[in-house]
């Protein structure tokens, strides 16, 4: 197929820019003195505002360009849009957190770049080997980017076992997908899907198994999440937002698309698997967090939790099922790069209190960041009327519509454990009173002091989450016409 | 329904939010301003939800003023409030106990005052919300909404073992809900719609079957919040660890969304379910209202006695609601409302001696009456009016329920009949203890009476409790058609049978 005639490379434009704006941010990096470096930070985010601004304005068309890698449908547009906010984001919270820290690795900035534009291609790829070239793509800088601190020892063993477990998980994929083009003859979604269909049999249903578990390890589903804990634990705070929202929606885009068009035959007998996936990984991820003392790692696990939720619409499928899985993903990014903001919220001296305890009394000394953590906090455990419920709720009827009532059920009963661990950190800020000097065996500490772009941050955050769950419509509006057809 | 001018039922909703608003606005320091401001507040919401009768009209069954707005199109929620004769007391005793509620905490609260009010009037809304929600999904919100607040309440201007009590009340609450949110959606898929009139006006769709499951998710819901045996531990803990002012919502209108959901959303959208249940369903009201009872005998903390009481006295409601008659149906409403005045009532009156004395044990107590002569007269109206002594509002309502009862089952009125002389005696033994005897402990020697204050909160009470229990004509008839509408539904045996 070739490019229709005066569109030329206008689908690529975001990629091209964000592209460009990560070899100047690079360049920047490795010419500027230390404390130049923000200039680079400042050049990624314009970088990330352009190319927001080029997907709403680049035309999309339901073809598959460049040979048939290469779709610009709405669908791949809003999940680009869903990894362009997890980078605005984290890249918000990370001159917070160099601000506090003192150095700046002013390389973090291209390579958030660079894996995002790998991201966003695969939220395009309509093709194996392109989804696998993206996959790569962001993959690598995402080891980078979780070791970026190499002289400290956690964040130098995240990137590690990320490094490691990663790979194996893309050499996995990498067979299912060999598989894919050894049954069919082509690497196409729209050849091979309809070949598979006729004579997959049995092979194409471990192809698909083979896809989904290194598409599963990379989105932290149960069993394959065993790196995520640590990772999310060890990376540093804005690069843990960073990992645990974008390569997710990347994830999500491929997971759908690739179960529309490619293995549409074999969705159903995976069907009972993905309800096991999305049950275990709510159950997992909940559980885990209910036992954690760090506040990070028990973000981490609910970061887990948080896509079994989504594993549920995946489960459901259908129109509404994959309009619920469209609209959790946001809802998700926002949420769960909010939670992680908190933590950027008090430093204490050179460094942040990574633990529950350092947010007692906080709604005293921060009233206005404390009300907007309590909608968070809300809209992750799924109360109303909040974003979180929303999605929840998209998600459970679209099970609920399936007959899988079970699921739903599974779902409703796991918001009852998540708000168990997410109010231990509400309890905190809002009932305990500060325990300044009593603490930790760390003597008196002091108050720390309160930063009002991470204030700010979360208030925006909290009225996004507020705004879509009075009025979903907002968010619906953008998400159902992007909903894949099969 | 064209509603001219303002639309009253959205302005009651959120006028407290509103209020909220200006709360918030004010600097913490003047605590002073805002406490006038609450006040001001709760008291022009009340005089608003008075509003309402302007425009009712209280010989029709059918839901009125409706209000009607697309909400989320994606799955045809709408924005939808009406009201009808229930929710309209529901609505009054609501925006009555928070205006109670708030002018008995001018002295209780200390600290953070500005939250406090904050809380309560985002509790307001909350609870006005879920009786005026004609919308599954949109009553869901509403009813979540009441959750959070009541949490704070309950952790931040609790006593000891707040945070327990905070957390448990909110876990249990929000289990129960989720299990009604899956109802609501399989409730949804069968009727492809979350409007309650549409669904009242599909008639039965959805197979016996089915309808036990949803009426069994509902059940876990509204049955927490009740709080039915065996799913009342948490409300003991809630009563007594809540400041005065939580405890009197909690009591006064929180356990009335429990028996709400179930006459509303039970009864008539799972009319088959609703009748097979009701046997079981009447069973756990009468053990309630004995084990309550019972329990109450032998609380040393009036506080967690009081607690126990209301227990015994859902119990009752429950009773009336699943003797699928008119007569007992109505009761139930009623008692509903007579619970919210008098236990609120109690709550207060607890509350005062506890403000003077810090303490809530019985023992501490003993001889009150000579040392505060206007408050040994309030709490005995409310005693009796608990206990439900003729020309009082408690006898109406349960002698009501009993008579509504008494065809379905002579034993069922017997055992509930039993209830009500523990009532009397744990109620009575708890004044005696209280008020009569002599001054043992000097502390008490110098207690104060009520401040007008104090007596201004319970004025409006005491003259609801004479007012129903001597003319309860106006409360019943607005009552009358909308409740025979709902137990017609369920149950159309008594009104086909000739007298």
């Amino acid at each position: 197929m070739s490019v229709p005639p005066g569109y030329g490379l206008r689908p690529l434009v975001p990629e091209l820019i964000l592209l460009a704006a990560a070899v100047a941010a690079l360049f920047v990096h490795l010419f500027a003195r230390t404390r130049g470096r923000r200039a680079a930070g400042h050049i990624a985010l314009a970088g990330i505002g352009a190319a927001g601004a080029a997907l709403v304005l680049t035309p999309t068309s339901a073809e598959a360009l460049f040979g048939g890698h290469f779709v610009a449908d709405p669908f791949a547009v809003y999940f680009k849009a869903a990894v362009l906010l997890a980078g605005a984001l984290a890249l918000v919270l990370a001159f917070r957190f160099f601000d506090v820290e003192g150095s700046e690795p002013g390389e973090t900035y291209p390579l958030m770049l660079l894996a995002m534009v790998g991201m966003m291609a695969a939220a395009s790829a309509a093709d194996v080997v392109t989804t696998y070239v993206a996959f790569e793509l962001f993959a690598i800088p995402s080891y980078v980017l979780a070791g970026i601190f190499k002289k400290e020892i956690r964040s130098a063993e995240a990137g590690i076992k990320y490094f490691f477990l990663g790979t194996l998980s893309s050499a996995i994929m990498l067979l299912g997908l060999a598989l894919v083009f050894g049954l069919t003859g082509s690497t196409a979604y729209a050849e091979a899907g309809p070949a598979l269909a006729g004579a997959g049999g049995k092979a194409g249903v471990v192809a698909m198994g083979l896809v989904f578990a290194g598409l599963f390890f990379k989105a932290a589903f149960v069993p394959f999440h065993m790196w995520a804990p640590d990772v999310y634990e060890g990376a540093p705070t804005p690069l843990a937002v960073f990992l645990s929202t974008a390569p997710k929606a990347a994830v999500v885009a491929v997971l759908v698309r690739a179960m529309t068009s490619l293995f549409g035959a074999q969705v159903a007998e995976w069907r009972l698997v993905l309800q096991a996936v999305a049950i275990a990984t709510m159950f997992w991820g909940n559980l885990a967090a209910l036992a954690q003392k760090s506040l990070k790692r028990m973000l981490g696990y609910s970061a887990i939790a948080q896509a079994g939720y989504l594993a549920i619409g995946l489960a459901a499928w259908g129109d509404t099922g994959r309009m619920a899985v469209l609209f959790y993903t946001i809802v998700y990014v926002v949420m769960n790069a909010a939670a992680f903001g908190l933590i950027l919220l008090v430093d204490r001296g050179r460094r942040f209190d990574e633990t529950v305890d350092g947010l007692r009394g906080l709604v005293r000394r921060a009233p206005l960041a404390s009300a907007a953590t309590l909608v968070v906090l809300l809209s992750l455990t799924g109360i109303p009327p909040t974003a979180g419920f929303m999605g929840k709720y998209f998600l459970f009827s679209a099970a609920v519509e399936k007959g899988m009532v079970a699921l739903a059920a599974a779902g409703a009963l796991n918001s009852v454990i998540s708000l168990f661990y997410y109010f231990r950190v509400g309890k905190a800020m809002f009932l305990e009173e500060a325990a300044d000097g009593v603490a930790s065996g760390s003597g008196p500490r002091p108050s720390g002091s309160i930063s009002r772009l991470v204030t700010v941050f979360l208030a925006a955050c909290a009225v996004a989450l507020l705004l879509i769950g009075l009025l979903p419509g907002l968010l619906t509006s953008l998400a159902i016409p992007a909903v894949l057809a099969p | 329904m064209n509603v001219p001018g303002l639309p009253i039922l959205t302005f009651v909703t959120f006028l407290p939010v509103a209020g909220m608003i200006v709360l918030l606005a004010l600097p913490g320091s003047r605590t002073k301003a805002i406490k006038i401001a609450a006040n001001v507040l709760t008291g022009l919401e009340f005089a608003a939800t008075l509003l309402i009768l302007t425009r009712f009209d209280a010989s029709a069954g059918e839901m009125q003023l409706v209000e009607r707005l697309p909400w989320i199109k994606a799955v045809g929620a709408q924005y939808l409030l009406g009201v009808d004769g229930i929710s309209l007391l529901l609505v009054l005793l609501t925006s009555l106990l928070t205006f109670v509620a708030t002018l008995s905490s001018w002295g209780a609260v200390k600290g953070r005052v500005k939250e406090f009010y904050v809380f309560l009037l985002l509790l307001e809304t909350g609870m006005i919300g879920v009786f005026l929600a004609l919308d599954l999904l949109l009553f869901y919100v509403f009813w979540e909404v009441v959750l959070v607040p009541m949490y704070f309440l309950i952790g931040i201007w609790g006593g000891e073992r707040r945070l327990y009590a905070a957390i448990k009340f909110f876990l249990y609450t929000l289990l129960g809900s989720v299990a009604m949110l899956v109802g609501i959606l399989v409730l949804r898929a069968a009727h492809q719609t979350f409007d309650w009139m549409a669904m009242i006006a599909a008639g039965p769709v959805i197979s016996p079957a089915l309808q036990g499951w949803i009426f069994l998710a509902f059940f876990l819901g509204f049955a927490i919040k009740v709080p039915m045996v065996p799913f009342h531990t948490w409300l003991p803990d809630a009563h007594v660890e809540a400041p005065t002012a939580a405890s009197v919502l909690l009591a006064g209108v929180l356990l009335k969304m429990g028996a709400y959901g179930f006459l509303r959303f039970s009864l008539p959208l799972l009319p088959d379910a609703a009748r097979r249940y009701a046997p079981a369903m009447a069973v756990l009201a009468l053990v309630a209202i004995i084990y309550g009872a019972l329990v109450s005998l032998m609380q040393k903390d009036m506080k967690r006695l009081i607690a126990y009481s209301s227990v015994s006295h859902m119990g009752f409601v429950m009773l009336g609601l699943f003797a699928l008659t008119p007569m007992a149906a109505k009761g139930a409403v009623l008692q509903m409302i007579n619970h919210g005045l008098s236990t609120g009532a109690l709550f207060l009156i607890v509350g005062i001696v506890y403000e003077r004395r810090h303490t809530r044990l019985i023992a501490e107590f003993g001889g009150l009456s000579s040392r505060m002569p206007v408050y040994a007269a309030v709490f005995l109206v409310m005693t009796m009016s608990s206990i439900g002594l003729p020309g009082l509002n408690g006898f109406i309502g349960e002698f009501m329920i009993l008579m509504g009862t008494f065809p379905v089952s002579w034993l069922w009125t017997a055992v509930a009949a039993t209830g009500i002389v523990l009532g009397a005696a744990y109620m009575l033994w708890l004044y005696q203890r209280v008020m009569f005897g002599k001054i043992v402990q000097p502390a008490n020697e110098s207690l104060r009476d009520l401040t007008v204050r104090e007596f201004a909160t319970f004025l409006p009470l005491i003259v609801l409790v004479f007012w129903i229990g001597i003319f309860p004509k106006p409360f019943l008839d607005i009552l009358d058609k909308p409740v025979e509408r709902i137990v017609r539904i369920v149950n159309p045996a008594p009104f086909e049978a000739p007298r």
